[in-house]
């Protein structure tokens, strides 16, 4: 700077004093000009400097706020895993494998009818790397019988990867997966260089070749077709300015391109850009680098792309929209051949492959294949779950990775039954099935996980979620509890109940006066079956003297946590709950008494794999395992003769069905839950402006309920007999102790002390049944010892 | 028995000795008739026991004999139980432990050892969601718990356990030692001597 202003003042000496007012002006303003000079050459360093740092700061900060990532259960492979080659397609299409006739890389399979040939990608779980293998699995019907590695060994256990179900996004909703240089195809980087930016190697963050070249073709043409912005100056334009088309940002963008260039290696400045890159949109969600493009559009890992796909992905960087594949498929194959012509041109690619390449199809998936949005009722529960224990802004930002419990095959299969039973009922009853809505929830009743949620008919609407939020009067699905309660309370199966008219007057003059469903009442009937037949009097009598108190309370020990009101008509089911409480209530009584949380998530690591929390199994026992076992036995008889008999036209006798029907008043929900050994379900029927509906819960609910079962092959339910339970034979009509050799009669459980004082006479002595004989015989036979 | 309940047993007999007559069984009701031998014979006045809030179960006062034929003698449904039977009671069995299972736990075995309660737990949870019926993990959850000092969890784990091993008592037996220490190690003796007398008697 001083250089400069010493001549200006030399010269100002040697002028002569004549014009000297015309000169000191000139001199006054050249003194002016210098000095504004000077101080914008101090603003423009400080500025600089604080350009420098900014530039840095980000660039070695914490780059991006990563969304949370949801999967799905992996899916565990070992023999005698009940599954078909079908649900291990579901399984491989979820994850992207392309079905080839000869798996030679990861993420590929063979498939054939007993046999399915599938090379893992492997994947670093929480606990431990499961890596990447080729594994020949061998089926028997509906069962995995062997598995085998490359070498022909047999391998006890092993796990796909796990399917990625969604995200929780950042604010401004970009989301991304990132990847590192070394994991992008060489193909990529390529094809990227040569069709952005072709000197990127060897400019120093702009290319003024560049910009000339793209002065002269825009002039050419006369109109603006080529930016002449280097990929370095792109990346800045992303990364750290605002998306405004202003001459101050593009004024901006060359200074700090050639700052990140000095400073940063071409292969750090090519990686962030890789990830940074806008590459579509869905819905509000942002697509962004190459990572998660290769999903978004080829539901493959980047890795894995093949070179037409990869042209692709590089030529659409110039117009994500303008160019999308799905939308404008062949204005995008044109731009890919031109980047596969640009590449032959250059030497990259032989001619040979190029005149493959452009012949092959873009290869992009449907949208609706993508598994990601594909459970948004899962992932509102997710979300729900998690916001108790994390900052919403974590979530979004700190790219925590989220280990569910989702069974993509259970929930695909539940949805299936379900959209397709609300068809035909709509198609059955016409209008007056109109706008029929459904919710399900599946659970594991041996783990407590819930492997699937649906919120709607729509299953991938992101809206209402009726499964956790649609509070309806649970109907008859109540009475479990109210049986429950008399049987912790001295109560047997055979107890006699009085199905007779009840009343009761309610504080403020009203009557509360229920009624059979078939409006007459039966009598004494024995507990067991006022239960499977739902009768509603015997029902509310039983409750009224049981007290409603009690009831609530056991209604508590079973899981339920809502507030609910001491009113009688909560016998009957006025309560109203959500699908997936009663999912919750009814997992107690599945599991013998034993209370657990329902889990959705396992565990929830950060972005490096490292364990934050977990969400174990966790157990107490609330209710007595005796009472439950002959609940569960009454529940079964639900099945076979009750309430929900047609479920065995269409499931296997042996499945051991227990589950309970329920239908609110007049016929506004319906209702089905129950359980097998390894499925528990419940389904609501309804509709959104509660209106009355044309059928029952059996004539809806259970049909859901049935296909579903029908369609997963769940274990059969098989209840070990508690300590403190005995079966007797009793006499099916009269509940008097009877014997194995007389007509009528059946094995009943009852709780040590409980049983019925008399016999009826087929001529036998009684030699069973009898309190000094225990009966090991029969303990034996079921024992299958 | 005091002297005013058996009187009062007198009043209601004799009571029912006068109505039972007509009545079909304690359940006077529909129930659906599969019994197409019913002797001739039968009278089988029975009364519905009167106060079912005591929480006595079937205490039928007197009741007057009811007679059934036997079984085997024809070829009538009754002859089987048929599959108006809810529940076939059962002693549920694992035929042959999972090998898939079998190697978490051994997996889980290692990782305690070590130290690795956390992992142990994890590879534990996983054994459960492939053999949830196999109660040799259940024991060693509770085992995983009582070692990281979860007492109550560890209990009602091996509780549960409990209940899916009914019936196979080297099972049982280890379960009730294993509550046995883990009530002892939460410093409830009595508990833990509870447990063991159960642990004996397996």
């Amino acid at each position: 700077m001083n250089k400069k202003r010493t001549p200006a003042k030399k010269t100002s000496r040697k002028r002569t004093a004549k014009p000297q007012a015309k000169k000191s002006l000139w001199r006054s303003f050249g003194v002016f000009l210098l000095k504004l000079t000077l101080i914008g050459a101090v603003i423009g360093s400080i500025g600089l400097i604080y350009l420098d740092a900014q530039i840095r700061q980000q660039f070695e900060g914490k780059r991006w706020a990563l969304p949370a990532k949801v999967f799905a259960r992996p899916l565990e492979l070992y023999s005698g895993l009940a599954i078909s080659t079908k649900d291990v397609k579901v399984e491989l299409a979820g994850l992207g494998y392309q079905l080839v006739s000869k798996a030679t890389q990861p993420g590929q399979a063979e498939i054939a009818k007993r046999r399915i040939r599938v090379y893992t990608r492997g994947f670093e779980f929480p606990d431990g790397l499961e890596r990447s293998q080729k594994l020949l699995l061998d089926f028997k019907g509906e069962q995995l019988s062997r598995i085998r590695n490359s070498k022909g060994q047999t391998v006890n256990l092993a796990r796909l990867e796990p399917v990625l179900i969604g995200g929780i996004y950042p604010q401004n909703n970009e989301d991304r997966d990132l990847i590192r240089l070394d994991e992008a195809p060489t193909s990529l980087t390529d094809a990227l260089i040569s069709i952005e930016d072709q000197s990127y190697y060897d400019h120093f963050g702009v290319s003024p070749k560049g910009i000339a070249r793209a002065m002269w073709v825009n002039l050419r043409v006369g109109r603006f077709v080529q930016g002449g912005s280097t990929l370095t100056q792109q990346l800045i334009k992303n990364f750290y300015l605002t998306s405004d088309r202003t001459l101050a940002r593009k004024l901006m963008e060359i200074p700090m391109a050639i700052l990140l260039d000095f400073h940063y290696s071409k292969d750090e400045i090519l990686e962030a850009y890789l990830n940074e890159v806008y590459l579509g949109q869905e819905g509000s969600r942002a697509i962004h680098g190459f990572g998660l493009a290769a999903q978004y559009y080829f539901s493959q890992p980047l890795q894995e792309l093949k070179l037409s796909q990869v042209a692709l992905l590089a030529g659409m960087v110039k117009g994500p929209s303008f160019y999308d594949p799905r939308r404008h498929p062949e204005r995008a194959k044109k731009r890919r051949d031109l980047v596969l012509r640009v590449l032959r041109d250059e030497g990259k690619i032989s001619e040979d492959i190029y005149q493959k390449t452009i012949k092959k199809s873009l290869g992009v998936v449907k949208q609706k294949s993508l598994l990601k949005g594909a459970y948004p009722a899962y992932l509102d529960l997710v979300k729900r779950q998690l916001r108790e224990s994390y900052h919403e802004e974590d979530l979004r930002t700190e790219g925590l990775r989220v280990f569910t419990g989702l069974n993509p095959i259970v929930q695909a299969k539940a949805e299936t039954a379900l959209v397709s039973t609300i068809k035909s009922l709509e198609k059955r009853y016409g209008k007056r099935a109109a706008n029929l809505e459904g919710s399900m929830v599946v659970t594991d009743p041996q783990t407590g996980e819930v492997l699937s949620i649906i919120g709607g008919k729509s299953t991938r609407y992101e809206g209402f979620n009726r499964a956790l939020d649609a509070v309806r009067p649970i109907g008859s699905l109540v009475k479990p509890a109210v049986y429950l309660t008399a049987l912790e309370n001295g109560y047997s199966l055979v107890s006699p109940l009085n199905d007779e008219p009840v009343s009761v007057e309610m504080p403020g003059g009203q009557v509360w006066e229920p009624q059979n469903f078939d409006k007459k009442s039966h009598g004494v009937v024995p507990l067991h079956q006022a239960l499977a037949r739902s009768y509603n009097l015997s029902t509310a009598n039983l409750g009224m003297s049981l007290g409603v108190d009690k009831v609530i309370d056991t209604m508590q020990k079973l899981g339920v946590s809502r507030e609910m009101d001491e009113y009688p008509s909560l016998l009957l089911g006025a309560q109203g709950l959500p699908a997936v409480e009663v999912a919750t209530m009814y997992q107690t009584i599945a599991a013998n008494g034993f209370q657990m949380p329902l889990r959705a998530i396992r565990m929830v690591t950060d972005s490096q794999g490292v364990e934050l929390s977990r969400y174990p199994f966790n157990v107490k026992q609330t209710v007595s395992a005796e009472s439950v076992h002959l609940l569960q036995y009454a529940m079964q008889e639900v099945a076979r003769e009750g309430t929900a008999r047609s479920v065995y036209s269409h499931l296997p006798s042996n499945l051991n069905v227990a589950g309970k029907t329920g239908t609110s008043n007049d016929q506004r929900d319906s209702w089905f839950a129950g359980f097998t050994g390894s499925r528990l379900a419940v389904v609501w029927l309804g509709r959104d402006d509660n209106s009355a509906l044309p059928f029952t819960g059996s004539g809806g609910a259970l049909k859901v309920w049935t296909a579903y079962m029908k369609a997963d092959k769940p274990e059969p339910f098989q209840a070990p007999v508690p300590e403190g339970v005995e079966y007797l034979w009793v006499d099916k009509e009269t509940g008097y102790l009877s014997d194995e050799r007389c007509q009528g009669a059946i094995p009943v459980p009852f709780q040590n002390g409980s049983k019925p004082q008399y016999r009826v006479d087929c001529g036998v002595e009684p030699v069973q049944n009898s309190e000094s004989k225990p009966l090991d015989w029969f303990r034996r036979w079921f024992r299958q010892e | 028995m005091n002297f005013n309940t058996q009187m009062k047993l007198v009043a209601i007999g004799a009571l029912v000795v006068l109505t039972g007559c007509t009545t079909q069984g304690i359940y006077n009701t529909p129930i659906e008739d599969r019994s197409t031998t019913r002797p001739q014979q039968e009278s089988n006045g029975v009364v519905t026991p009167v106060d079912i809030t005591t929480g006595v179960t079937v205490t039928p006062v007197a009741p007057s004999p009811v007679f059934r034929p036997q079984r085997g003698d024809s070829t009538s449904e009754e002859n089987s139980v048929g599959t108006s039977v809810p529940v076939a009671p059962k002693v549920v069995l694992q035929s042959k432990q999972n090998p898939a299972a079998v190697a978490l736990l051994a997996t889980a075995r290692k990782q305690t050892n070590n130290g690795q309660l956390r992992s142990a737990q994890t590879s534990l949870q996983r054994a459960q969601r492939i053999a949830p019926k196999d109660p040799e993990v259940y024991y060693s959850l509770a085992d995983t718990h009582r070692r990281l000092g979860e007492f109550l969890q560890a209990e009602q784990v091996a509780l549960k356990g409990v209940g899916i091993a009914q019936g196979q008592s080297t099972k049982l037996r280890r379960l009730w030692q294993l509550i046995a220490s883990i009530r002892t190690d939460a410093g409830d003796l009595e508990g833990a001597d509870k447990a063991a007398a159960v642990a004996r008697r397996y």
